[in-house]
């Protein structure tokens, strides 16, 4: 079976720690709805936030 | 790690844990949605499978070092934890700019438990995975 996160080898380690990352840093800009990096995230993921707990106007 | 079959059940978590946060918000009623339904469909739906993506990420990371032998216990950790810091940097976001950044107290309990149930989510695919991987006998 194919492993598509692979800790244990250095290539496979650093492309899945960039995609982890890189979509947790979209997970903030989207739970924060911050429109000056994403403009547009923070009506599109409006209801989300509220749904989720996240403090919004 | 995780296996491609692993990643796929996250995925088909997250869009499943998307659009039932919908459902349980229209059934508890502890936020009016201002958007259409089919526009919260999409984004639910894509807000869940980043965040699964993320959560079921850390668990991989983190299996070995989490307490406890059920993967399902280890999800829930996982994905409250996630919740609770993403929650805390909400926190601080609202102590700087409290006019723009409002604490619902229903809709953080919501959250919370929302943050469970995306938790047994994962848990469930990736027990699901794992009992397809084992090979029959007899």
């Amino acid at each position: 079976m194919e492993k598509v996160l692979v800790w244990n080898n250095p290539s496979k380690a650093l492309f899945s720690a960039i995609a982890v990352v890189g979509l947790a840093f979209a997970l903030c800009v989207m739970v924060y709805g911050m429109e000056s990096i994403a403009p547009g995230v923070h009506d599109a993921f409006h209801d989300f936030r509220h749904t989720i707990g996240m403090p919004c106007h | 790690m995780i296996s491609k079959d692993g990643l796929a059940a996250d995925l088909a978590a997250g869009v499943l844990w998307g659009w039932l946060s919908l459902f349980v918000n229209a059934l508890t009623g502890v936020f009016t949605p201002e958007a259409g339904f089919v526009h919260d469909l999409g984004s639910f739906g894509l807000a869940g499978v980043i965040n699964a993506f993320v959560a079921g990420g850390l668990l991989s990371l983190f299996m070995g070092h989490l307490p406890g032998r059920s993967v399902m216990l280890k999800a829930v950790t996982v994905s409250v934890i996630l919740w609770l810091v993403l929650r805390a940097g909400a926190m601080m976001l609202s102590h700087i700019d409290p006019e723009r950044y409002h604490v619902a107290t229903w809709e953080s309990l919501q959250g919370l438990l929302l943050a469970v149930l995306m938790g047994v989510l994962i848990g469930f695919g990736r027990r699901l995975v794992a009992g397809r991987r084992v090979p029959a006998h007899g």
